[in-house]
């Protein structure tokens, strides 16, 4: 299999990864199907240089999360975002209304977060180890732990306000 | 909604993920055959094309320097054509201060610290860019005047009123920009030192 069937089937094994970073990042569908490109382009010109010494799930989480970043200067040029609109009309034919709420509500919630808090409750949610997350980070496993718990925590009151005011 | 559920929503939004259809054939032929140009390059483009057009006011200020008379006029134009060659290297400068780091090397830290410390420098050569930019227009009115033959003297209340007026909008301006920028820095700051400790 040559270079470019290698990235295709890696792209396409993990294109629900890259999708999630992206609508995490973004407010509108332009800018989320733009920064989902630029993330494919990003991964293509590191894929040579990408060895087996990281895990492949490391490298590809990292040059997403750190392409979003960069991205946020093209698009609204803020770190902080508004909620996102994930399609809902395309999806509520498939998914009942309180399920599609919920995700609406998880979404808009971590992207109240600080930029790094976002990077690892998403990363958190992906099921990945500490180890993990501190190896795409840059902190320690323990301080993975901690941060964790205080994001857990922000979520949590967030949540509960945001729903003591809907009822 | 407790942890748990979130976790259930997270995956929920993992199996529509799965089904999206953003990906194409295309796409990845594009990127792997080289016909991608990466957007995060936007921003370099848009300051070129303004350092043209400032450049192309230096030459004109210059090229019509001999028709202008008066001494003071005369410094206002050399200071015009300084400050048109200038804002761009500041500009060019704002925009250099906001390059990467490699995306595939650099921990996700380390690319968050980085982008906020080069935003806040941009920042901060942006707000002497709208400074210098301000005064720039004040020297550029009664120098293109006297380039157009017209004498602002002559206009009534030009120095007592018009100019001073002008002069006050220029200000309140600056002091607008300025104040928001400092708001966008302080905010910049705070992010900093929370994701920090």
């Amino acid at each position: 299999m040559n270079r470019k069937d290698q990235f295709t089937q890696v792209i396409k094994e993990n294109k629900g990864l890259i999708f999630k970073v992206a609508a995490l990042y973004t407010n509108t569908i332009q800018d989320r199907n733009d920064l989902y490109q630029e993330i494919v382009y990003q991964l293509w010109k590191s894929f040579g240089s990408f060895n087996q010494q990281s895990k492949l799930s490391t490298w590809l989480y990292r040059v997403a999360l750190n392409t979003a970043i960069y991205h946020l200067k093209q698009s609204k040029r803020r770190v902080d975002t508004i909620p996102l609109d994930l399609e809902a009309d395309r999806f509520s034919e498939e998914h009942d209304r309180t399920e599609e709420e919920r995700i609406q509500l998880l979404y808009a919630q971590i992207q109240q977060l600080n930029l790094l808090e976002r990077g690892i409750i998403l990363l958190y949610l992906e099921g990945k180890s500490y180890e993990e997350i501190a190896a795409i980070i840059g902190i320690t496993a323990s301080n993975v732990g901690t941060r964790i718990s205080r994001i857990k925590e922000k979520l949590r009151t967030q949540i509960t306000k945001k729903q003591a005011v809907w009822n | 909604m407790e942890l748990e559920e979130m976790q259930n929503a997270w995956n929920s939004l993992s199996q529509r993920a799965e089904k999206q259809d953003v990906l194409s054939n295309k796409l990845l032929a594009k990127v792997t055959q080289h016909r991608y140009h990466s957007k995060l390059n936007k921003i370099r483009y848009a300051e070129f094309a303004g350092t043209l057009v400032c450049y192309a006011g230096a030459a004109y200020v210059s090229v019509h320097l001999t028709q202008i008379e008066a001494t003071y006029l005369q410094v206002m134009a050399r200071l015009s054509v300084a400050l048109l060659l200038g804002l761009p290297i500041l500009s060019l400068a704002s925009v250099r201060a906001m390059q990467r780091v490699p995306l595939s090397s650099a921990t996700h830290l380390e690319t968050i610290n980085h982008f906020v410390r080069q935003k806040m420098m941009f920042q901060k050569l942006q707000k002497l860019n709208v400074c210098f930019g301000l005064l720039l227009m004040l020297l550029c009115l009664p120098v293109l005047a006297a380039i157009q033959g017209k004498d602002l003297t002559q206009v009534p209340d030009f120095w007592t009123g018009i100019f001073p007026l002008f002069v006050l909008v220029v200000l309140a301006f600056a002091y607008w920009v300025l104040k928001s920028y400092n708001k966008a820095l302080n905010a910049m700051e705070n992010t900093l030192s929370d994701m920090n400790n």
